[in-house]
């Protein structure tokens, strides 16, 4: 018989299988498994995961199988963590509408994977850099709701954020 | 089967442990966090002064905190946004994202809409960047507005206040701007001399959750601000301040009686913490890791000896001057591994102690890194070998003034504990060159203090550096007043060390010509003549311009070798040397000398010939390398001896010499007895300190000539 799988349902009861190490990669399965399991996994283990779409599942699993043989880097320096750049895969993995990326962050940060989470966020925080608010809204689909007034108080009274 | 609750495994252990246990990191009673999922352990924290690594971490705690409890309030409002609008991301995952960008691009993110605003402002003003001129002058200017007028009162926001990086910018006025900061949780004053006691009281009042304040520099602290923190603070953490000299014991025992959580306290110089302070701090603060009393003279070990036995998580103890601890200090101790978080400890000038202390110190505390005993002048070799079974924990050792120490005590410390990166020997006047030779198997030596080591010559420098090798990861070399030293020996440290950013060579005769003190750095202004006569101390830049300075004038001698002709004089003296003599050609020699820019050879006639003619031999050795390796260590080694020989003759013989002997023989003997005495340098845990401390240099501070010896009489 082969080995047990792990088999992560969708919200739509899409079924995918896939090898614990794979799964492994969620912090959330992981410690499922482990809980409930605690003489390891003997036969396939079916894990829901209701609020994650069947498009974005196979996404965010594609990148656990990518990954499967990574170590992160558990507690790094926060600083290092915050300036080292995406890896290149990461990146191009990534290129996906703004609707496919913030679900696979919100997919990554429910799972518990953070690499992919924060891989994600650094995305974003490129496509922000450099921009000026209209630029952002525009980019971003965010509507204006502050009065020009109240817009420039604001700007004056933190305009020291901005040196530097 | 359900998807797990992230909530559960993190209910029970917040308000559980508000109880006196002391392993756990009880006080933070922060409700339980999204992010920490099924089966995390929470991570025990430290406890620190202020710094701005958590900042990132304690910013989203206590947004989330307060988002949640909003949520509770309102109900959950989420209002339909379009599917590919950012606004859709949970406020953790936006923190998260704001967390790459810089202030810059979040001042963008400001005004694009009132949710991003709301975020965005509490991440701005959670610390006001106070940390250059232009920001802080804009920030002020908003603060200096009637909080009615802006757009969000800021002092809602703030919630550390690091005032430390402009000083001169601070005064009653501008602190004054901060007071009715509902939020504070961190205020820093580090060095704001300016400030009185009136405004810091005012900015107390109201600050519940402060956790820590540095009033490190500031000169009027006031029973008022003690008291204002005993009212006010009860959550209090940590409480730097050392100038608290003028504060009454009533006003400490009232604090520690007011702030339990108390974990790191700093009070220095003050004739005022006395035992009853310390009974109440053994019984009050039982989460206290750290605890520094430098000078404070009144302390003895009566209730001391209780903390070490009941909080055994103390980390850092550091005392001075304080006749009142003994040996005793330690003896309600087992004999064995006890004191498993102590790293840091400091007992200086306190003479009682001898090397009993320090035995069962290493027996209870095997994991200390810091070790500070320096003016224990009953401390012998003993404790060094006791010390030297700290092994590899052992990192920064100072044991300035410990006369009674000998080269034999430096090598068995040496030889065990090889990841030393901080020695300080300073005034240990018995040690020679052969404690160099020891230093310099030290891999990741940083930092060599030798004041006053007038033993240590020219060869024991030389065999340092040539031990050690090029490339050296040595930092700050402190050889003020050894008296023996020359130029030469100096370039080859600075040619094979190219990190070394301190050099102090103060009140040593062959440096103190303009030609070599035009790269040294200003005197501090309270200095005499005399001092700034003799002062000759290099730190950044200036190290750099005295090494290309000597190495132009090594390059230029080295034209000369090249010539044949300084070679030609070489073989000409050597040869004269072995059979037997004749006066040689002094003159000749110093023409060159003076041509190449060198003070080596001309400064030098209180020196015999023959360390003069082995200095140059060494010099063309390293520079023109005839020897192999091995030859050149036996012979340097063989002319350390020797040189060692002479000078202990010279010692012996005294004043029956010739004139030049004698002049040397004095010179030698005198020199350490006028030499200022050295104060105490500051020791940084962890290096972790963020806050620009004032650049404490051992050179700089000079109590008044002619203090030393002390031991003698007391």
């Amino acid at each position: 018989m082969s080995s047990p799988k792990v088999i992560i349902i969708s919200s739509e009861d899409e079924r995918f299988p896939v090898d614990p190490k794979v799964a492994e990669k969620s912090v959330l399965i992981k410690n499922m498994i482990n809980d409930l399991n605690p003489d390891g996994l003997t036969e396939d283990f079916e894990i829901p995961t209701p609020n994650v779409r069947a498009n974005v599942l196979s996404k965010v699993l594609e990148w656990c199988e990518h990954h499967k043989n990574t170590t992160f880097h558990e507690e790094e320096d926060d600083d290092t963590k915050k300036t080292t750049p995406v890896e290149e895969w990461d990146k191009n993995f990534l290129k996906v509408d703004q609707e496919m990326l913030y679900d696979i962050i919100m997919a990554a940060n429910y799972l518990n994977i953070t690499p992919l989470m924060i891989s994600g966020c650094k995305v974003v925080a490129e496509m922000i850099k450099s921009k000026s608010p209209e630029e952002l809204r525009k980019t971003f689909n965010i509507v204006n709701d502050f009065t020009p007034e109240e817009e420039a108080a604001i700007r004056r009274e933190n305009e020291w954020a901005e040196d530097r | 089967m359900s998807s797990p609750n992230s909530e559960d495994s993190n209910g029970s252990n917040s308000n559980a442990s508000r109880t006196a246990n002391k392993n756990s990191n009880s006080y933070q009673d922060y409700p339980m966090q999204n992010h920490y999922r099924y089966g995390d352990v929470q991570p025990e924290q430290e406890f620190f002064m202020d710094n701005e690594i958590n900042d990132y971490k304690e910013l989203k705690e206590s947004i989330m905190k307060q988002r949640r409890a909003s949520d509770l309030l309102q109900g959950h409002n989420h209002h339909f946004v379009d599917h590919n609008s950012l606004l859709r991301l949970p406020t953790e995952i936006l923190l998260q994202i704001f967390h790459h960008l810089d202030r810059k691009d979040l001042f963008s993110l400001l005004t694009v809409c009132r949710e991003f605003a709301d975020l965005i402002i509490e991440i701005l003003w959670f610390r006001p960047n106070m940390q250059n001129d232009v920001s802080f002058k804009k920030i002020k200017a908003i603060m200096e507005l009637p909080r009615t007028q802006t757009h969000w009162d800021y002092r809602l926001f703030i919630k550390r206040l690091n005032l430390s990086f402009m000083t001169k910018l601070v005064d009653d006025n501008l602190l004054s701007l901060f007071i009715g900061c509902p939020k504070l949780e961190r205020l820093t004053l580090v060095n704001c001399t300016k400030l009185s006691h009136t405004p810091i009281t005012n900015v107390l009042q109201n600050c519940e959750k402060l956790q820590s304040i540095d009033l490190t520099g500031v000169t009027d602290i006031h029973d008022d601000i003690i008291n204002a923190l005993a009212k006010n603070c009860t959550r209090l953490q940590g409480l730097y301040a050392p100038g608290c000299g003028n504060v009454s014991e009533e006003a400490i025992i009232n604090l520690l009686e007011s702030c339990p959580m108390l974990k790191r306290v700093k009070f220095n110089n003050s004739n005022n913490i006395t035992d009853r302070c310390i009974l109440k701090m053994y019984e009050n603060c039982v989460s206290l890791v750290e605890i520094d009393l430098h000078n404070c003279p009144n302390v003895t070990d009566k209730y001391l000896k209780s903390i070490f036995l009941d909080l055994s998580q103390l980390r850092e103890f550091r005392i001075s001057n304080a006749t009142g601890i003994t040996d005793k200090l330690f003896e309600y101790l087992p004999n064995e591994f006890y004191l498993e978080k102590l790293r840091i400890i400091d007992i200086t000038g306190c003479n009682a102690i001898t090397d009993k202390l320090v035995e069962k110190l290493v027996m209870c505390a095997p994991r200390l890194r810091n070790v500070v005993l320096s003016k224990c002048m009953q401390i012998t070799d003993a404790s060094l070998r006791a010390l030297s079974q700290l092994g590899r924990s052992l990192h920064y050792i100072h044991l300035g003034h410990c006369v009674l120490i000998t080269d034999f005590g430096v090598a068995s410390l040496v030889r065990s504990c090889h990841r030393i990166q901080y020695i300080d020997l300073a005034c240990c006047l018995q040690l020679t060159d052969w404690s160099l030779v020891e230093l310099a198997n030290l891999p990741k030596l940083r930092r060599i203090g030798l004041v006053k080591c007038s033993l240590v010559t020219d060869n024991g420098i030389i065999e340092l550096v040539r031990r050690r090798g090029e490339q050296d990861c040595l930092e700050r070399v402190h050889l003020s007043y050894c008296t023996n030293l020359t130029v030469g020996p100096i370039y080859l440290l600075l040619k094979n060390c190219p990190k070394l950013t301190h050099l102090s060579l103060t009140g040593i005769t062959a440096f103190l010509r303009r030609e070599i003190t035009q790269y040294c750095r200003d005197p501090p202004p309270d200095f005499t003549e005399a001092q700034r006569n003799s002062f000759c101390v290099f730190s950044g830049h200036g190290v750099n311009q005295l090494r290309n300075h000597l190495n132009q004038a090594m390059e230029e001698r080295a034209y000369h070798i090249e010539q044949g002709d300084i070679q030609a004089l070489f073989q000409e003296r050597r040869r004269r040397f072995m059979n037997g003599g004749g006066e040689m050609d002094e003159e000749e020699m110093n023409i060159w000398a003076r041509g190449a820019g060198l003070g080596l050879l001309q400064q030098n006639v209180l020196q015999n010939n023959e360390i003069q003619d082995i200095n140059r031999e060494i010099f063309s050795e390293i520079n023109g390398g005839r020897m192999a390796p091995d030859d050149m260590r036996e012979h340097f080694q063989r002319i350390i001896r020797q040189r060692h020989h002479q000078r202990q003759e010279l010692v012996q013989r005294g004043q029956s010499q010739t004139p030049t002997q004698v002049l040397q023989a004095h010179q030698f003997q005198r020199n350490p007895q006028n030499a200022p005495q050295i104060v105490q340098p500051a020791v940084f845990p962890n290096g972790e300190q963020s806050i620009p401390v004032i650049n404490e240099d051992e050179d700089a501070e000079m109590e008044e000539p002619g203090l030393f010896p002390r031991q003698a009489s007391s």
